[in-house]
């Protein structure tokens, strides 16, 4: 979500140009990124930035659905079309599958996605539950979130919680809370959207922190940066959470730039931008490092059809510097 | 592709399977036979993946045709599946008959659900299916897919389009999108038993737009125009086999010059020893096509 007031350039920090060979050679993994709502160009510059792998979580769309089957159609998106999408640059495509905390504000609808939920939460390629959690922290949410909790823990996937923007230090405290309160292990909760005021408590529990870069409204990456020299890198992990908004797709390898900038040693990096992701997400058992190190089976000798992508084969590249198109 | 039969798949099966896994995939198959619930039935289809070998995992299986998989007089072709695919298309074929309207319930339902993996499953399995008359519009449905290896599933090694797709408009929608998203056109199976004016009338404007376009054309397309040559047609490969620069396009259009109707065509292929021997069609992707 973001504010669309022009920003004072003064209070954005100093600008360092972008340049990602500071990263060239490192591999990346994005486990927060709404790309149903992002371009082909977008999976393009991401996987030339080295990133090999992302998590989808189920979320709202901007505005809300008004029916079960707008549900239905775009959980069969996370794990038909768009992970097709994504091999087509490389990309392997993993979500977490819930009902978001502002949508379950629609009880009658709610109660008809909670019934859908088994019979996603179980396919490959899906690597928990989530996002789920608190917006405007009502009861309808929370009674939810409980709901789903218990869907994980029976289901033995790990929970990708999104925390309130409002009143969020004592949204994530109560959410880490009612986690443990449902017998969840903290080392099954990713805690997400963390900011300086949330970290020490999320840390301190045993969950696994993640971090928003997200411009304007969420974190920035020079206080990222400030947080792993505070914290080290142990449950931390990064991700861009780039979705409709004014938002980022390459706040992961960014933040790296900067971190290889700042100091901070390339084990760090590695872990808060691909390891620990894959760690904490690799307990759903549909997951695994070996997978990422895999190459995706795109088939290079075929050519590309001009209108559409709609290939087998790895997408052919644009000449975005030229006023041709051929 | 030498023929391998159900029982000998089934064998194959059991192989990659977890060892303590197997007993209890056989006995969730019997309860399905005995009464075959629609949640069992998606639950047991979706969980395939957490049945297989870790060392299966990333096989790919070539066995040819496989006769009597399922109740249809239809081989399936097992070319290059992963062992997720074959075990869940195997698994399909266990499901009994449970009426018409139940069972294409049953199967629908498993569709509507499916992630990218199952649905390639699924439209493999096509010609295994019990009432083979109930699945055509399910198969146009999934040719008009924008997930290509959903729609490899289907157009390339796959018997049931061309036995059950009775519409010929749909048939034709098939070759058509099949060119446009360059799958391995001679590995359609009955593209040549298929082929009809119309569908030729279409890849004529189809090549027509490419060559506007400076685009390739693949040579396949040309075999297909070739029994319903006319003037639009030869007015064109006339051009491209003048200009081209690719043998294999050349040999193409020679080839249909030599094996067409159209008599203009075969006397200016007789006219030019080099044609004559451009129409040679060995080691061609058409060389056992047989007009």
């Amino acid at each position: 979500m973001c504010s669309y007031h022009e920003q004072d350039r003064a209070s954005m920090g100093q600008r360092i140009a972008l340049d990602l060979e500071l990263v060239k050679g490192l591999r990346f993994f994005d486990p927060h990124i709404h790309m149903v709502s992002r371009t082909t160009d977008d999976y393009q510059s991401m996987a030339d930035a080295g990133i090999v792998g992302l998590i989808e979580p189920a979320f709202w769309l901007g505005q809300p659905r008004t029916g079960i089957d707008t549900f239905r159609d775009y959980y069969s998106s996370l794990v038909g079309w768009e992970r097709f999408r994504a091999s087509q640059f490389g990309i392997r495509h993993f979500c977490t599958i819930g009902l978001n905390s502002r949508e379950a504000n629609n009880e009658a609808l709610a109660e008809a996605v909670m019934e859908l939920l088994p019979f996603y939460i179980y396919k490959e390629g899906v690597v928990g539950v989530g996002e789920i959690g608190f917006d405007d922290q009502t009861a309808a949410e929370e009674k939810y979130y409980r709901l789903q909790l218990e869907l994980a823990k029976e289901a033995g996937l790990p929970v990708q919680v999104h925390t309130p923007h409002r009143d969020k230090t004592r949204g994530t405290s109560r959410s880490m809370d009612i986690a443990l309160e449902h017998g969840l292990d903290p080392g099954m909760v990713i805690i997400d959207h963390n900011t300086e005021e949330t970290v020490k408590e999320v840390l301190d529990k045993g969950f696994w922190a993640a971090f928003t870069i997200y411009p304007f409204t969420k974190m920035g990456n020079e206080r990222m940066v400030q947080i792993v020299k505070e914290y080290g890198p142990e449950r931390i992990m990064v991700n861009s959470a780039a979705d409709w908004g004014i938002s980022d797709p390459l706040a992961v390898p960014k933040t790296a730039a900067l971190m290889v900038k700042s100091g901070i040693s390339k084990v760090a990096i590695e872990l808060v931008c691909y390891k620990n992701a894959i760690t904490a997400f690799a307990q759903s058992g549909q997951l695994d490092e070996g997978l990422l190190n895999e190459k995706i089976d795109v088939d290079q000798g075929q050519k590309f059809e001009g209108n559409s992508i709609l290939r087998g084969g790895q997408q052919p590249r644009r000449d975005t510097g030229s006023i041709i198109i051929s | 592709m030498n023929g391998v039969n159900a029982g000998w798949v089934a064998d194959q099966v059991a192989g990659y399977i977890k060892d303590n896994q197997w007993e209890g995939l056989k006995e969730k198959l019997s309860e399905i036979a005995r009464s075959p619930q629609p949640g069992l039935v998606a639950q047991v289809f979706t969980a395939i993946p957490r049945n297989v070998k870790p060392s299966a995992q990333q096989l790919r299986i070539s066995f040819g045709e496989v006769e009597g998989l399922g109740p249809n007089p239809v081989p399936v072709i097992v070319r290059d599946w992963s062992v997720v695919q074959l075990l869940r298309v195997w698994f399909l074929s266990q499901i009994p008959d449970l009426g018409q309207e139940a069972y294409v319930a049953l199967i629908d339902r498993l569709f509507k659900y499916s992630d990218m993996e199952e649905s390639v499953s699924l439209y493999a399995a096509l010609p295994i299916y019990r009432y083979p008359k109930a699945w055509q519009q399910r198969c146009i449905e999934g040719i008009r897919s924008n997930i290509g290896p959903v729609r490899k599933a289907i157009m390339v090694f796959n018997h049931y389009p061309s036995r059950f797709l009775e519409d010929e408009k749909a048939w034709n929608q098939l070759v058509l999108k099949a060119f446009f998203t360059d799958e391995d056109i001679p590995n359609i199976i009955g593209l040549n038993q298929r082929n009809n004016p119309n569908l030729a009338q279409a890849l004529t404007d189809y090549a027509y737009e490419r060559y506007a376009a400076k685009r390739e054309i693949n040579p396949m397309l040309w075999i297909l125009v070739g029994p319903y040559l006319d003037e639009r047609a030869f007015d064109l490969m006339e051009r491209i086999i003048i200009e081209s620069q690719i043998p294999l396009e050349q040999r193409a259009i020679a080839y249909a010059f030599k094996h067409s109707n159209y008599d203009i065509a075969r006397e200016y292929c007789a006219k030019n020893d080099r044609f004559i021997s451009l129409s040679d069609d060995s080691g061609t992707p058409w060389e056992a096509w047989e007009y």
